[in-house]
């Protein structure tokens, strides 16, 4: 049994080691640990009815093999978009010998499967399960195996299995025919896993498993779950920011028509009605009285969130860069700043929930299946064996349902009626009440040397919180940590042949809720470093891409930066300078230890940015679905262009503005690229991150596009022509 | 008040107040999940449906203006045993991921080609201007192409 | 609600007190130094005021754009998502005004409505028009769609997506939007005027 390989980040950086392993642990894919597994196996042995794999709605872990030779499986990672169901059904079909089409994956919920314990994000899904899923499989292989041995009087060495079906000695049984005999398993060591050249599946850009279901329109969201006898709940949210609830006048609702209840808690004030409207317009006829310490504006924020204002933390440091840069002469600076970002998810959060009896059941898209049922149970008083947590498909999670607490809200009204209840955000109260991306300020500094290398470099980025003070997060590793990971992701310098180098991390507490927003603080620092690298080269009389390859050290990681650098350039065909009324602009940059590096082909139409073609070449190591990786690119290409040139929330009068799709502006349709090539490097043997690393160059790779058509520095997202 | 249509081809009378979003009428009453809520202000295109064959966002029509119409929804889209070629289109070129929005999209695009039967992209860009926020627009362009191509080869 | 509103002020209009009713829905000063009553014949320049004060509002410019972008809000913004007129000023093909506005205002998603929901045929633009301009346009068939003074009067005293301007409903937040600085019968009554005394425009 090999062992998964631990994976080494930053490598020859004076990496400040005291938060390399919290952050190791928590962004680099391995925190899925094998006792956690093995675990996971021992207790299918222990417990009375170990790994049950009837069909029926027994207790079961992993797989579920049907009498149809169908498999489910039970997935500990949910489903919002990024494909990880796919990865994972192509992964255990090549271990468990099944053909791609006998899988069927599903979400685990807490009673009856094994959920992950921390998140679905980070970019991990595939990245963590890797190793785990594959071992599960084939040990689940050799146990029908040797059960089909047992059965058929043979020897396990003596058969063969080929898409569910074990045969030898003249017999063939399927694997849905042998469960169906098998009173106690037998769980062996781990056999060894197949060669990664002879899988079947991986490897393959094999059609989403949940494609036909999205397309028909299949209710598997968590705004489509429904229970028998079920009410709808609307709870009075905050409009204003640090808004304190303290009472409320429901007179009037308790009045209007449909109302079944009113329901007020100490923390809040809701209704439920016999349906979403009644619910609705009751709610709004709730007088609320909120303290509102402050009104809050744009400008403040703003001040508050420079450089130099909070608490800073030196996350990475060579040489002596702030010496030369304070001391000497000829150093260029230059700031950058990016705004507030909204989620913006098309399915708002909400719950459906029933306490009854001493338990409750909650059915809910969430990134956070296991922190939603502790406070679930923590609120009603129950232990959290008896609070099942039943995940749906998510309508998007960007980092938005990293923290769920409304579920709690769904299972206090049902609490109070004694019934089901749904209960939702509607759109406007989504905007108010979102955990933003932090806004951002940047200040760069850089030496170049007598041979137009960089000399020395330093970029501070202050940042509202990212990681700190989530509930995935304990309060009590702050103070080890020092700097919120979350908010300098992509904000060290990744030049490791720079003789002096330097980055900090400046620490801001906004007076609004600001958190996991897709890809962290990597699409503003990298728009930040990358857009600066481009000015250092121009400055340096050299091309940009050269002088980023110059710049790299040799180690793995500099080998896999630099091919990507190369690839993008090559397959885009890289020009420095305009021609034609188009430019092109050049950036990379590395996240969770994957590279990529874009070109943005761009040109001005009526007085406005389009960005007419993005090239993308990206080293995720292994691809396990090629085509899902590309439409992650894809799709964070675009997420990230719409961040970068259309997108920001602002602060008036105390409320954060806008709340309304359109007036929010955001990438339509017509503001998308015609044309976006992705290219593939597999310079690793195993997986890694996907989902976020491709959001990275994009604002950079625009903004330095821009600087060549019309000579304008655009250093603020987002980027608008002067 | 009762209000009778036709919804995905079978006639249908629900008892509601008149001004209830149709959306709700359909998601809640008739139990047709795959019409989605994204915003409630017509804003986003995901509760997208065809009313007499027009792509209405059914957040914004009142129920009652519903009476004697024919309502189709994502549910509908295909007629007979196969998907709509706009379906057939999505499946082909692997467009949704997270699919919340994409029933919208659909409707809106299985109208679009009614109308314009080989929409150029200036026409894609003019007419289809809901929201995803997984940003699968690049791999719907596609599909509308592919979907007039399979639409028109079936006529 | 509506019909109150409608009884209230017909029970006005029968009492001869149409001015006093609506200088309390004013909110623009004005047309409330007019004292109520309003018996004899309006002085026609000071009728064709009041109307212009009415057509160059945003509830009437936004839809009279001067281009193929309808524009939206109390700022006269382009209208979101890049809407246009299409060929029959009904917007395009699968992006119909229809789409979302509908026979009345949505008070569920702040989408205004009424009969007719489109923009004013673009021969019709009165953006960035001044209202001399505005008035001799609509006086003049080639661009009034070929209407008679009287026609054009009916369009704007009775048309119901003209009046639509007074009950214009809430916005997508729930605030509602403005009304036009002139109370609609006064308007009506100011247009009437203004058509009677022959429709004189002034110089400016």
């Amino acid at each position: 049994m090999s062992e998964p390989k631990p994976k080494k980040k930053f490598s020859r950086r004076k990496f400040i080691v005291r938060s390399s392993v919290g952050v190791g642990v928590l962004l680099g894919g391995i925190y899925f640990s094998r006792p956690a597994w093995r675990r996971s196996i021992a207790s299918m042995a222990n417990s009375a009815e170990p790994f049950y794999m009837g069909g029926t709605d027994k207790p079961l872990l992993w797989f579920e093999i049907r009498a149809d030779n169908q498999v489910l499986l039970h997935s500990p990672k949910v489903e919002m978009g990024q494909g990880t169901f796919t990865g994972l059904a192509q992964i255990a079909a090549d271990e468990l010998e099944v053909d791609f089409s006998q899988i069927k994956v599903v979400h685990a919920a807490t009673a009856t499967g094994n959920i992950d314990g921390l998140s679905t994000g980070g970019s991990t899904s595939i990245s963590s399960l890797w190793q785990p899923l594959r071992e599960l499989a084939a040990t689940m292989r050799e146990m029908l195996k040797h059960e089909a041995a047992r059965i058929m009087g043979a020897e396990a060495s003596a058969l063969s299995v080929k898409e569910g079906v074990v045969s030898g000695n003249g017999r063939a049984l399927t694997y849905g025919e042998i469960v169906k005999e098998v009173k106690e398993w037998e769980i062996p060591e781990t056999p060894p896993l197949k060669d990664i050249k002879s899988y079947k599946f991986v490897g393959k850009p094999l059609p989403r498993v949940d494609l036909h279901d999205k397309v028909i329109g299949a209710p598997i969201f968590g705004m489509d779950a429904t229970m028998p006898d079920m009410l709808y709940g609307a709870v009075v949210r905050p409009a204003y920011i640090g808004a304190r609830y303290v009472s409320a006048d429901t007179s009037q609702a308790e009045k209007m028509p449909g109302v079944v209840q009113v329901v007020k808690e100490a923390d809040f004030v809701g209704v439920v009605a016999r349906s979403i409207v009644e619910a609705e317009n009751a709610k709004n006829a709730i007088q609320v009285t909120w303290d509102v310490e402050k009104e809050w504006q744009s400008e403040e924020i703003e001040e508050m969130i420079k450089v130099g204002k909070g608490e800073p933390f030196v996350i990475q440091k060579e040489g002596g860069a702030k010496r030369i840069l304070d001391n000497e002469e000829d150093v260029a600076t230059a700031e950058f700043k990016s705004p507030i970002g909204a989620h913006a998810q098309l399915e708002p959060n909400g719950a459906v929930a029933f306490v009854e009896e001493g338990k409750a059941t909650v059915m809910i898209s969430t990134q956070v299946v296991k922190i939603t049922r502790k406070e679930v149970a923590a609120r009603l008083g129950l232990d959290e064996e008896k609070v099942n947590i039943i995940p749906t498909y998510l309508g998007g999670g960007f980092g938005r349902r990293l923290h769920t607490p409304n579920a709690i809200q769904a299972a206090v009204l049902s609490k109070a009626v004694g019934k089901p209840v749904k209960c939702f955000f509607n759109r406007q109260e989504e905007f108010q009440n979102d955990t933003f991306r932090p806004p951002t300020h940047h200040v760069l500094r850089a030496k170049l040397g007598s041979d137009g290398l960089i000399r020395a470099i330093e970029h501070q980025v202050s940042s509202g919180d990212v990681m700190f003070g989530s509930p995935l997060f304990p309060g009590i590793a702050e103070p080890i940590l020092g700097a919120d990971a979350g908010a300098w992701r992509g904000g060290m310098i990744q030049y490791g042949k720079i003789p002096n180098y330097r980055a900090v991390s400046w620490r801001v507490k906004l007076p609004f809720a600001t958190s996991w927003w897709r890809s962290l603080g990597l699409l503003a620092n990298t728009f930040a470093i990358e857009s600066f690298m481009d000015e250092l080269a121009i400055k340096a009389g050299k091309d940009p891409v050269q002088f980023r390859l110059d710049q790299i050290q040799d180690d793995e990681a500099g080998h896999r930066l630099k091919e990507v650098i190369k690839a993008a350039a090559a397959k885009a065909g890289w020009k420095d300078g305009a021609h034609n009324g188009r430019a092109m602009g050049f950036a990379a940059s590395t996240d969770a230890n994957t590279p990529c590096a874009q070109v943005a082909e761009v040109s001005i139409e009526d007085g406005q940015i389009r960005v007419h073609k993005v090239t993308c070449a990206i080293d995720p190591g292994l691809a396990v679905n090629p085509d899902q990786v590309r439409a992650q690119c894809e799709g964070a290409i675009i997420m990230g262009l719409s961040a970068s040139m259309y997108e920001k929330m602002t602060v008036r009068d105390g409320q954060l503005t806008p709340t309304l799709y359109g007036p929010y502006r955001m990438a339509l349709m017509k503001d998308v690229p015609r044309e976006i090539d992705v290219v593939i490097l597999e310079n690793a043997e195993a997986p890694g991150a996907v989902g976020e690393p491709p959001l990275g160059p994009i604002g950079a790779a625009v903004a330095n596009a821009v600087f060549r058509l019309t000579g304008q520095r655009l250093r603020e997202m987002p980027l608008e022509l002067a | 008040m009762k209000i009778s249509f036709n919804i995905n081809g079978t006639p249908q009378e629900v008892d509601a107040d008149g001004n209830t979003p149709l959306l709700w009428v359909i998601r809640d009453v008739l139990d047709l999940k795959g019409t989605k809520f994204g915003c409630g202000k017509a804003a986003c295109g995901a509760c997208t449906v065809h009313v007499n064959g027009e792509a209405v966002r059914s957040c914004s029509y009142a129920a009652k203006f519903a009476e004697g119409k024919n309502i189709t929804t994502i549910e509908g889209l295909a007629t007979g045993d196969g998907l709509h070629p706009v379906q057939q289109a999505w499946m082909e070129e692997i467009v949704p991921q997270c699919g919340y929005c994409q029933p919208g999209f659909m409707m809106a695009t299985a109208a679009l080609l009614e109308k314009v039967p080989n929409p150029t992209d200036q026409d894609i860009d003019d007419n289809i201007v809901n929201i995803c926020r997984c940003a699968t627009y690049y791999r719907m362009r596609k599909a509308i192409h592919r979907a007039a191509e399979i639409k028109n080869a079936n006529t | 609600m509506k019909k109150n509103y409608l009884f209230y002020t017909l029970f006005l209009l029968t009492a001869g007190m149409a001015l006093a009713y609506a200088s309390s829905e004013l909110q623009e000063g004005d047309a409330m130094a007019q004292p109520p009553g309003g018996e004899e014949p309006e002085d026609a320049l000071q009728a064709f005021d009041k109307m212009m004060a009415v057509l160059t509002h945003k509830r009437c410019v936004n839809c009279h754009p001067a281009g193929d972008r309808p524009r939206q809000g109390e700022d006269s913004h382009y209208h979101n998502f890049g809407v246009r007129r299409g060929e029959d000023n009904h917007g395009l093909p699968a992006l119909r005004c229809e789409t979302c506005h509908q026979q009345e205002n949505n008070n569920f998603s702040g989408v205004p409505g009424a009969p007719e929901w489109s923009l004013a045929p673009l021969s019709m633009q009165w953006e960035g028009l001044s209202r001399v301009e505005i008035a001799r346009s609509m006086l003049d068939p080639a661009r009034n769609g070929g209407r008679t003074l009287e026609e054009t009067v009916r369009h704007l005293t009775e048309h119901e997506l003209v009046l639509w301007a007074w009950e214009p409903g809430v916005d997508a937040s729930g605030t509602p939007r403005e009304k036009p600085p002139v109370p609609k019968d006064e308007y009506i009554k100011a247009v009437k005027a203004w058509a009677e005394a022959g429709a004189p425009i002034p110089e400016e």
